[in-house]
């Protein structure tokens, strides 16, 4: 028999097999799952935030329960979803003139000029990015940097919440990170097929009937 | 238990590092799925007893719950709080977003509703790409020709050669909301995109943005969908049953609301049902890759509406999850890994198959290695090696730039790719069948769309790699333009549960029991009761 270890998930006494991710332990203590889960594991849906304060320890960190495994005396709390009453809006379809990029930054984001350094989104952030340089590179105009920063973001919003200027550090990234390949990526492979299609040059000619089944590809 | 080969000896048989010998037993790709693919075999598949497919083949597990009573009742929709909407989109995972985004921008008014939060879906653990056939060497005949022989013959042809015309717009489409895509060459005006081979196709056509393709999809359409006019998000709201006129259209759905523990009863010109698959249900007993939702309420609620099925016996396992460590057992390790050159190896260090054929014949041929006791036991787990140790060497920087995931995952199993395979075993992946569509996600059902993995007849019985992610876009654009146009129905009335009734009397008629109830909503392991205090659901 594996042992056992015991800790707090959102004020319930679990205990669990230490090789469990703080997810598996809860779902398996008969907690009802009805929220903050998703990919269970992968660490890619950002659905099960929480607040995990270890044994002996007083600093609390944020974390993703499917990625993080269970502890003696660990205490977690998860975070709920909700819609924030504060939301950036804007129509990517409007931002045709790619000179005025900066300015329309500026104007769908302008707390991110204000930005205190603070350091909060990058204590929140579970997968470790720089956000606030992130922050700090969309205002200044480096859009290459800032979307480097974001690109492995997982948008659990995090750092949304931990944000004191409602920045929302998360959205701005994904905008800039939108706005770029929106005006920019235009490949010549796809523009070149997308004109083939277009004047009939390339169809798929009378469905072929299906060669024995299962044959694999060649190669 | 079948006996396989510790751990240690497997490693000890791959220590050399020299090029590993190769299996020549090779069975007739016939012969190696009949005996080892787990859509055959005698646990397999039962005739279904009522309904609009009554007599064909499903899935038992998937059976059960297609033959179930309903989780409501008429007095259930005198309580609920009635909302109405031009359409209602089920499901908030990449189908469901491409619908929703698309009525709207059609001037429909659109509800998105969904038992999680929008973009809580297998699609953001897509992670290989997307297929769209645009190299110069390539076309939409090779496309279609692959899609065709991949799907083993037996995918509806309008279909695919719809899908894989729509395919190059599509990409386009995805742009101009702001996904990017991997480019191998950057030079102004002449990008040209990176593409991956896929298992089972004749051509480089996997488009991707690294090895998160579906991540990086799923966020720029949650946030298309939030701040896009004209759509209400209904979050942690699952669909527990659909809404019929007199006639048997479909007028909208009742959505159960979690946080305030009521019904909505909603009613809409037109409904997309985009709810996904099935791996959650663990068919034979299988560990999955699936998201956490994927546990085939589509299926249930069209099946009692009167939708047409297909192939429910035909389920696609990936060949790659991880199967040590536990923890992590059933989770993806992407094909992507054997594009690059990651290969198979069993027990003895040999490969026993060609790592890039299509996924049933590389599953079905691990399940033989381990079958026939040339497996690998590690703490109890079973699996085979997946050997990446050459791919890297040739290319070290390939965790970098375009196996992120991979060595994250890494990372998580406690192991050095570089110098250590990942034991891995064939995981549940995948519903090849389903609902029945016309080419705009239309079904038997007026009024009643479905669009994404609910649905059947595109990729046959086996799905390639890449054709997924296409799928719902292509698909998930198509229903949700179709269902903006629906106009309001000239039947009075605001719907209700006849459908419910007359398929209650088909229950008692065949004999059924009338105390399993479904759609499920959430795995066994989610501890859900729809009525606290009362067991009354599906999976008792």
């Amino acid at each position: 028999m594996r042992e056992t270890v015991h800790l707090t998930i959102d004020g319930c006494e679990v205990a669990a097999d230490p090789t469990q991710s703080i997810l598996q332990a809860y779902a398996r203590s008969g907690a009802e799952l009805t929220a903050n889960v998703g990919c269970l594991g992968q660490g890619v849906c950002g659905s099960c935030r929480c607040l995990i304060r270890k044994d002996q320890e007083r600093q609390v960190s944020t974390a993703l329960a499917c990625e993080t495994r269970v502890e003696a005396g660990m205490q977690v709390s998860f975070i709920d979803h909700f819609l924030p009453a504060h939301v950036h809006r804007y129509d990517l379809s409007d931002i045709r003139d790619s000179w005025g990029l900066l300015g329309q930054i500026r104007a769908v984001f302008p707390e991110a000029a204000y930005c205190r350094h603070c350091s909060g989104c990058d204590r929140a952030c579970p997968k470790g990015l720089p956000v606030q340089s992130g922050v700090a590179s969309a205002v200044a105009g480096d859009l290459a940097a800032a979307a480097a920063v974001f690109d492995p973001c997982v948008m659990c919003n995090l750092c949304t919440l931990a944000c004191p200027e409602n920045i929302r550090p998360n959205h701005l990234g994904l905008f800039v990170r939108r706005a770029i390949a929106a005006l920019t990526l235009r490949p010549v492979d796809l523009m070149r097929r997308l004109r083939d299609i277009e004047t009939g040059a390339m169809t798929v000619e009378g469905p072929q009937p299906a060669t024995a089944s299962g044959e694999p590809a060649e190669g | 238990m079948t006996i396989q080969i510790p751990y240690a000896a497997a490693l000890a048989a791959i220590a050399s590092g020299s090029a590993p010998p190769v299996r020549s037993d090779d069975l007739p790709v016939e012969t190696l799925l009949a005996r080892f693919h787990p859509d055959h075999g005698p646990r397999a598949r039962v005739p279904l007893r009522i309904g609009a497919n009554a007599g064909d083949a499903c899935h038992p597990e998937l059976a059960r719950l297609l033959e179930s009573n309903a989780l409501i009742d008429d007095l259930d929709l005198a309580r609920a709080t009635p909302l109405a909407t031009d359409v209602l989109v089920i499901g908030g995972g990449g189908a469901g977003a491409a619908a929703a985004v698309t009525a709207a921008r059609q001037g429909a008014r659109v509800i998105i509703a969904g038992k999680l939060r929008i973009g809580d879906s297998n699609t953001v653990m897509a992670e290989g790409g997307i297929q769209a056939a645009v190299g110069a060497e390539d076309s939409l005949q090779r496309h279609f020709d692959d899609t065709v022989r991949g799907g083993h013959g037996r995918g509806e042809h309008m279909l695919i050669a719809q899908m894989v015309r729509d395919a190059p717009d599509v990409i386009r489409w995805l742009i101009d909301l702001g996904m990017a895509f991997d480019l191998s060459q950057d030079k102004a005006l002449g990008q040209t995109l990176v593409r991956k081979r896929a298992g089972g196709t004749t051509a480089a056509r996997i488009l991707c943005h690294r090895d998160f393709t579906g991540l990086e999809m799923m966020r720029v359409l949650r946030e298309a969908v939030e701040l896009q006019g004209g759509i209400e998000q209904f979050m942690r709201c699952p669909a527990v049953e659909l809404l019929s006129h007199e006639d048997g259209s479909c007028a909208g759905a009742v959505l159960y609301d979690l946080e305030r523990r009521s019904f909505l009863l909603v009613r809409a010109n037109a409904v997309v049902l985009a709810t996904g698959g099935s791996g959650r249900l663990h068919l034979q007993g299988f560990p999955t890759s699936n998201h956490y939702g994927a546990t085939a309420d589509g299926l249930v609620l069209a099946y009692r509406l009167g939708a047409r099925m297909r192939d429910l016996d035909s389920f696609q396992y990936h060949p790659t999850g991880v199967a040590w460590p536990r923890h992590l057992a059933g989770g993806l390790i992407s094909e992507a890994a054997r594009s690059a050159g990651a290969v198979l190896l069993n027990g003895l260090g040999e490969r026993f198959v060609d790592e890039l054929q299509p996924r049933d014949v590389v599953a079905a041929a691990i399940l033989r290695e381990c079958a026939e006791q040339r497996g690998i036991m590690r703490d109890g787990e079973t699996g085979v090696f997946l050997d990446v140790r050459g791919a890297l060497a040739a290319r070290p920087d390939l965790l970098e730039r375009d196996l992120v995931s991979l060595g994250h995952l890494a990372a998580k199993c406690g192991l050095d790719p570089r110098t250590e395979p990942f034991l891995i075993y064939p995981t549940l992946h995948y519903q090849n069948g389903g609902i029945e569509i016309d080419g705009d996600g239309a079904t038997a059902v007026p009024g009643l769309f479905c669009a994404g993995e609910v649905t059947g007849g595109i990729h046959g019985r086996n799905r390639l790699m890449g054709n997924a992610l296409l799928d719902i876009i292509s698909f998930g654009r198509r229903a949700g333009a179709r269902a903006a146009e629906a106009r309001p129905p000239h039947a009075p009335g605001r719907g209700g549960l006849s459908h419910v009734h007359r398929w209650r009397r088909e229950l008692a008629r065949a004999g059924l029991p009338a105390d399993l109830r479904a759609p499920q909503l959430y795995p066994t392991y989610g501890n859900f009761a729809l009525r606290r205090g009362t067991t009354d659901r599906g999976n008792p």
